[in-house]
């Protein structure tokens, strides 16, 4: 484990890809947050919120690519590639391939009533700091801008793919998106991970995401990257008066994956509801951090996260929610389940309350277990192998959140990606 | 390791003389820590060369650490430099003559938790002679229980008498650099008490009215030692429903439990230091490390805990469940009111086969309070079956009060139930108007809604106990509604 990241990076190196960037808009202060950067580093697990998690890989790779030029061409398979992962799902795609935006953007027109721009010819700042969004701010190629305008309801969803491919060298992507959804808009939004290639990898992602007062997105992110590459993502969420959220996020790919959600309550009569299902399997590392402020009341949050492990891999969840002085009226409530197939196998949960306000309603649930042996046994009993039985149940675990799935018409792609990691999961079994 | 036996005799008969409460008006020391600090306590109180050792290892660990800052609490930096690290109880000159000269607030509260007379002047501090016919309940006790084998003395005492046991086991549980207010307690500790039950035997009494007595002045850095042997059993209350008046701000005490084979151990706290006043002045800094170590198979610790005093608490009993078959329990209340803030909860370690743990806390903030739980379910690879189900449950009563949980699991085997559940409420309005409407006032009505929320907590404190916490609850509520 090595405590500090920041040794370990050439700073030189650091300054010069710096340096070499051109600038994104006027405002991006690419030198301030480097300097930020410098001076805090990577997370290290000395910190609470990184206790679980060490972020050596990504370090590593950070290091090598910085050391070979801090390049990121696009292969020209990954458009076919792109197509065949979006090709079943029926949305208006954006493809960012190894940190740069692929093709043109589909909206730029304002077709569907939204509005999709290069970050660099936007006039919004983006303003996440923390040591990762500052060094995806400094090394950033380009970022997009989302705007539903006000009332705006397009018909299909956005889907931004992510999408990385290293044959050999070591690459960083860096990716970001500022998505404002305007009073009274509604949209759905797909966010898609997905990597492949024998080089190292890491990606880190920065997304910002306000909604404004009756506005309403329906957001699912899935990962399914290259189970040796690694990903950090942040989704700082900001919710309006009367205004919904609704999430979904899907893990089940990636050697290191981290993924922070934040979501600040800043108008009464807003709405969370986010859930997750995380399937990690040997050598996977799968953390997902939430964090909720109820800044004002009433307002409800309602989480549920699942996740199956099996094999030599670890998986967290810390769920936070804070009620502060004078949220009266907040109904928050955090679940996490998980199911601990095999030897190896770890989960570190932490459901967190902080509470400031006394007309609330808080609760929070975690369970670590195993398959229900009376239930094994009754399909057992009526002649069904061990191994499906065990399919069947491990399925019926994950489909009990699947059925949440904000954006119904992804259900089908979300029900194939999660059959076939769990078949890979069972087959290793058997092997 | 090199004292000869006679001149432990000898330091033997030199402490009987005193009796308990000795006279140490001479042995304060002027504020400040250093080795001769370390060396000073020592030496006044007689301890063995390896005593010394260990003290000052522990202290030059405490150099190295640093104090923990991840509590939910705040308090202005504590000055190590301005304690002074034996401090004299007060001497009898100084002390209130009779119970005449006792605050009246005081004896009100004694009044309402139904303390029986003849303890209230030994609570209030009433010098020694005043106090009826202590000395014989005492002797009573001790007779009863060495028949039985029980060790049962001072931590001085325990030294001197018994070494190599408690050169066995000081320090097992609860090592000198385990945190920063253990180690500084292991290197400055007062006192405390030692508790050895022998092979087999079952502690012929609760090891409680004989303490409460026994107990008056614990000193600031309170060292406690229970051990209990294969297939015994003691049940072992500490700290006291009365109000407890200590000059000293800062405690940090340590309690290591060992329980052998078959053995089990049933420690109960009730803490009522004081807790400042409603503006938030003064109060007991409590930085308490409870550790038991649950070493043979088929063991068992148990920890019940009622908090309600303390300007600031931070303590964690924990269970490290080694042997196969043992278990672990933690039933806790703290409350918090006015401007107290708790930072309190467990850990329990499973590390042996087929180990079961219980948590279940319950946590009551009123006016500006916060009140954390905290807590650890480890569950080791080789761990296998581990069983744990956590409850805990926040009341709030006031809008200024926070309440907050931060529990951590952290399992590691695929054959662990662990199971966690909390709820954060306040005390709903219909339930108010039920009880008002059938003729309860506001008050009675709170204390009974928030007696409930504690039952299953109190069930677990033996039975005069639990009177005493409840009515203790209902006084340290008072004024937080209405």
């Amino acid at each position: 484990m090595r405590p500090d990241g920041l040794a370990a990076l050439p700073k030189q190196a650091l300054e010069t890809a710096v340096s070499a960037r051109s600038p994104l808009t006027p405002d991006l202060p690419r030198q301030a947050a480097l300097a930020r950067f410098l001076k805090r580093g990577f997370p290290s697990t000395r910190a609470e919120d990184w206790k679980y998690t060490d972020l050596s890989a990504a370090i590593d790779v950070t290091r090598d690519w910085l050391a070979a030029g801090a390049v990121s061409g696009i292969p020209d398979s990954l458009a076919d590639d792109a197509a065949a992962l979006t090709g079943n799902i029926d949305a208006s795609w954006v493809v960012v391939g190894n940190g740069q935006i692929v093709g043109d953007l589909p909206a730029e027109s304002g077709k569907d009533g939204i509005v999709v721009e290069r970050l660099s010819r936007a006039a919004v700042e983006p303003s996440i700091e923390q040591p990762l969004a500052d060094l995806n701010a400094a090394l950033l190629t380009d970022g997009l801008h989302v705007r539903v305008p006000k009332g705006a309801r397009p018909s299909r969803p956005l889907g931004i793919l992510y999408l990385d491919q290293t044959d050999e060298d070591p690459l960083v992507s860096l990716q970001r998106a500022v998505i404002d959804v305007e009073a009274g808009a509604q949209i759905a939004v797909i966010e898609y991970h997905a990597s492949k290639g024998r080089g190292g990898h890491y990606s880190n992602t920065q997304v910002e995401l306000s909604v404004g007062d009756g506005g309403s997105i329906d957001y699912v992110r899935l990962q399914n990257r290259d189970r040796a590459h690694s990903q950090t993502q942040r989704l700082g969420v900001t919710l309006a008066r009367d205004s919904a959220f609704r999430h979904f996020a899907l893990d089940l790919g990636g050697a290191l994956t981290r993924n922070d959600l934040t979501i600040d309550i800043a108008g009464p009569g807003a709405e969370a509801r986010f859930d997750g299902l995380y399937i990690a399997g040997d050598g996977q590392h799968i953390d997902n951090h939430t964090r909720v402020d109820h800044r004002v009341g009433p307002a409800r949050s309602a989480q549920e996260y699942r996740g199956i492990l099996r094999g030599q891999c670890r998986a967290v969840w810390n769920g936070k929610a804070i009620v502060h002085e004078g949220a009266d009226g907040t109904d928050a409530v955090q679940g996490n389940h998980n199911l601990l197939l095999s030897e190896g196998a770890e989960i570190d949960a932490k459901p967190e309350l902080e509470i400031y306000a006394d007309d609330v309603k808080c609760a929070h649930g975690t369970t670590v277990g195993q398959l229900d042996e009376s239930a094994l046994f009754y399909l057992r009993s009526r002649g069904i192998g061990p191994s499906d039985a065990q399919r069947i149940l491990t399925h019926a675990f994950a489909a009990s959140i699947v059925r949440e799935l904000p954006i119904g018409r992804l259900s089908d792609a979300v029900n194939t990606l999660i059959d076939r990691r769990l078949g890979d999961s069972l087959a290793m079994e058997s092997a | 390791m090199s004292t000869e036996p006679e001149n432990i005799e000898s330091l033997v008969n030199q402490r009987y003389k005193h009796g308990f409460i000795t006279d140490i008006e001479t042995d304060a020391l002027p504020p400040g820590l250093d080795e001769d600090v370390v060396r000073a306590i020592s030496a006044r109180k007689n301890e063995p060369d390896w005593m010394l050792e260990w003290r000052l290892r522990a202290y030059r660990q405490w150099l190295a650490m640093r104090e923990p800052e991840w509590a939910h609490v705040h308090y202005p930096p504590i000055d190590y430099q301005e304690i002074s690290y034996f401090a004299a109880p007060k001497s009898d000159a100084d002390r209130p003559k009779s119970l005449d000269e006792v605050d009246p607030k005081l004896l009100e509260t004694y009044d309402k938790l139904g303390i029986p007379l003849h303890e209230r002047a030994r609570l209030a501090g009433v010098a020694v002679d005043a106090v009826f016919d202590s000395v014989s309940v005492t002797t009573t006790f001790k007779d009863k229980l060495s028949e039985a084998g029980v060790i049962f003395c001072s931590f001085s005492e325990a030294v001197e008498n018994h070494p190599e046991l408690v050169e066995k086991y000081l320090g097992s549980v609860v090592p000198q650099r385990d945190n920063f207010f253990a180690a500084l307690n292991s290197a400055v500790f007062s006192d405390g008490s030692f508790v050895y039950v022998p092979k087999g035997v079952r502690c012929p009494m609760e090891l409680s009215t004989y303490f409460r007595i026994n107990a008056a002045n614990t000193g600031q850095f309170e060292r406690t030692l229970i051990v209990a042997d294969e297939g015994s059993y003691v049940s072992y209350l500490e700290g006291c429903t009365a109000p407890m008046r200590d000059e000293n701000q800062l405690h940090a005490a340590v309690v290591e439990l060992v329980a052998l084979k078959d053995a089990e151990i049933k420690y109960s706290t009730v803490q009522n230091w004081y807790p400042g006043d409603e503006n938030g002045k003064g109060g007991i800094y409590n930085f308490v490390t409870k550790r038991g170590d649950c070493r043979g198979a088929n063991s068992k610790i148990s920890w019940t805990q009622v908090e309600t005093g303390s300007a600031i608490t931070w303590k964690y009993p924990s269970c490290i469940l080694r042997g196969d078959n043992s278990t672990g329990e933690f039933y806790s209340v703290a409350v918090a009111n006015n401007f107290q803030q708790a930072d309190t909860g467990t850990k329990m370690i499973h590390i042996g086969r087929n180990t079961s743990s219980t948590i279940v806390s319950k946590g009551i903030s009123a006016g500006k309070a916060q009140n954390a739980y905290r807590g650890l379910v480890k569950v080791m690879p080789q761990a296998h079956d581990a069983r744990n189900y956590t409850q805990c449950d926040s009341l709030l009563i006031g809008k200024e009060c926070g309440a907050h949980t931060f529990p951590y699991m952290e399992i590691k085997n695929p054959g662990a139930h662990v199971e966690h559940e909390a709820t954060t409420s306040k005390i709903s309005a219909n339930q108010l108007f039920y009880c008002r409407q059938r003729g309860i006032s506001e008050e009675d009505a709170v204390n009974m809604i928030v007696n409930g929320f504690c039952k299953e907590v109190f069930n677990e404190l033996p039975m005069e106990f639990a009177v005493e916490a409840q009515a203790l609850l209902n006084v340290s509520l008072e004024g937080a509604v209405g």
